[in-house]
């Protein structure tokens, strides 16, 4: 009898770890993915290249994967504040997640613009080469002399100018992902002029 | 004789220049006229522009952005937006008049005409703000702001008519977008406007309509 028992609760045992498994595994269909990505697009615009709506709604497309998946882990876990981008990660499963990621680091839309370019000069140098002086690190150490980024560190080349304005300024009140502390200090010590600066030069970066 | 010939020339070179000078800056519209254009809009859009319920419900255009104003009026003239009486409306209109009038409409601000049912206004603010992720509607108040007054081409919604705004979610992809040569905005909103269900799209139009 014990034994019927015991067997009894070791197959409900395993019938609970294959169903789990099967969960975790379950791939969300292409065409599922291709209806979120349209959702994505519905804001981040047509190709992902970034949309000016009431908020300036940053480009996706060509991002890094490992931290776009950061990110939106980013907003489910309220360590980046956004409402808006809380609800739309909090019904992604993790499949899901990486398919959307996947996808939209392969596309290769051109860089929206619009944004001043007498200050491109002046950004491409403290992009390049920091500001010492002002304990500016190279912006390239990190983000790569071509501004695609690497893993979590994000791309940059095409962002929109308004979009890493926006980030440079308000960093610590937005930002809190463990890797994101790295950006703190170097956000602090750039002035207004220099966040414009290099805002301007990325957007325009293919 | 020769100091005639060039008087004569100065004052040719003259006339040149001041009709060179005219021909820079855009003549804008005489107010009058604006004025006069604008009472004929008031005639169907209400007396404030606060919209009115003709047999179409017609839409509250006060405190509207003059980019979302203007692009509708050129989106008439183009049938990129299908709407007979707004295409006879806008022919006549020149693009300075089609300014002015963005311009003194974006500066009214009526109180809304309400009317809608306000017991679908929470959930509509529910939608407005957090769209509904699991039906893939992004959420309102990223693009349209969360006053809802928009910005540029994107139209604010606060205020608007609650049959109007339920019309133009419902028949979108009949009604905007039209002409396949000149593609525009409005295709943004198109799986937006397709993936919202008929209650939905009632909750949000009330929940707009109140919006001051």
């Amino acid at each position: 009898m014990k034994s019927i028992g015991l067997r009894l609760v070791f197959a409900i045992l395993a019938a609970c770890a294959a169903g789990g498994a099967r969960a975790n595994e379950a791939d969300p269909s292409s065409k599922d993915v291709q209806a979120k990505l349209q959702y994505c697009n519905v804001c981040h615009g047509v190709s992902a290249q970034g949309f000016l709506g009431y908020y300036p709604i940053p480009r996706l497309a060509g991002q890094q994967v490992a931290y776009i998946e950061n990110q939106l882990k980013g907003f489910v876990e309220q360590k980046r504040t956004s409402n808006i981008m809380f609800n739309v990660g909090h019904v992604l499963s993790p499949a899901m997640i990486t398919g959307l990621a996947t996808r939209l680091h392969d596309l290769n839309a051109k860089p929206l613009g619009g944004a001043p370019k007498e200050p491109v000069a002046q950004g491409k140098k403290i992009y390049e080469e920091g500001i010492p002086g002002a304990n500016v690190l190279a912006c390239a150490s990190c983000h790569g002399q071509d501004a695609k980024g690497n893993g979590q560190f994000p791309r940059l080349a095409g962002q929109l100018y308004a979009y890493v304005s926006l980030q440079l300024t308000n960093w610590s009140k937005e930002r809190g992902e463990t890797l994101s502390n790295v950006m703190a200090p170097i956000a602090r010590n750039l002035s207004d002029e220099q966040i414009k600066a290099v805002a301007a030069y990325l957007s325009y970066l293919e | 004789m020769s100091s005639l010939k060039l008087i004569l020339q100065i004052a040719i070179l003259t006339v040149a220049l001041a009709g060179a000078a005219a021909a820079d800056e855009r003549p804008a519209a005489p107010k009058a006229s604006v004025q006069a254009k604008l009472s004929y809009c008031k005639d169907c859009h209400g007396p404030s522009a606060q919209g009115y319920f003709g047999f179409f419900p017609i839409p509250r255009l006060a405190g509207q952005q003059t980019a979302y104003l203007e692009n509708q009026l050129r989106a008439f003239l183009e049938h990129r937006r299908t709407n007979n009486v707004m295409f006879n409306v806008a022919h006549a209109l020149s693009p300075e008049m089609m300014a002015a009038l963005a311009l003194s409409l974006h500066q009214l601000n009526p109180l809304p005409i309400g009317g809608a049912p306000r017991q679908l206004a929470a959930e509509g603010k529910r939608i407005f703000e957090d769209g509904v992720p699991d039906a893939n509607v992004a959420a309102c108040a990223a693009c349209h702001g969360p006053e809802a007054t928009g910005t540029g081409e994107i139209p604010r919604l606060a205020g608007q008519l609650y049959p109007y705004v339920v019309k133009e979610l419902t028949n979108w992809g009949i009604e905007r977008g039209q002409n396949a040569a000149k593609p525009d905005t409005s295709a943004v909103m198109s799986p937006v406007a397709h993936s919202l269900s008929k209650s939905q799209i009632e909750a949000v139009a009330a929940f707009v309509s109140y919006l001051k």
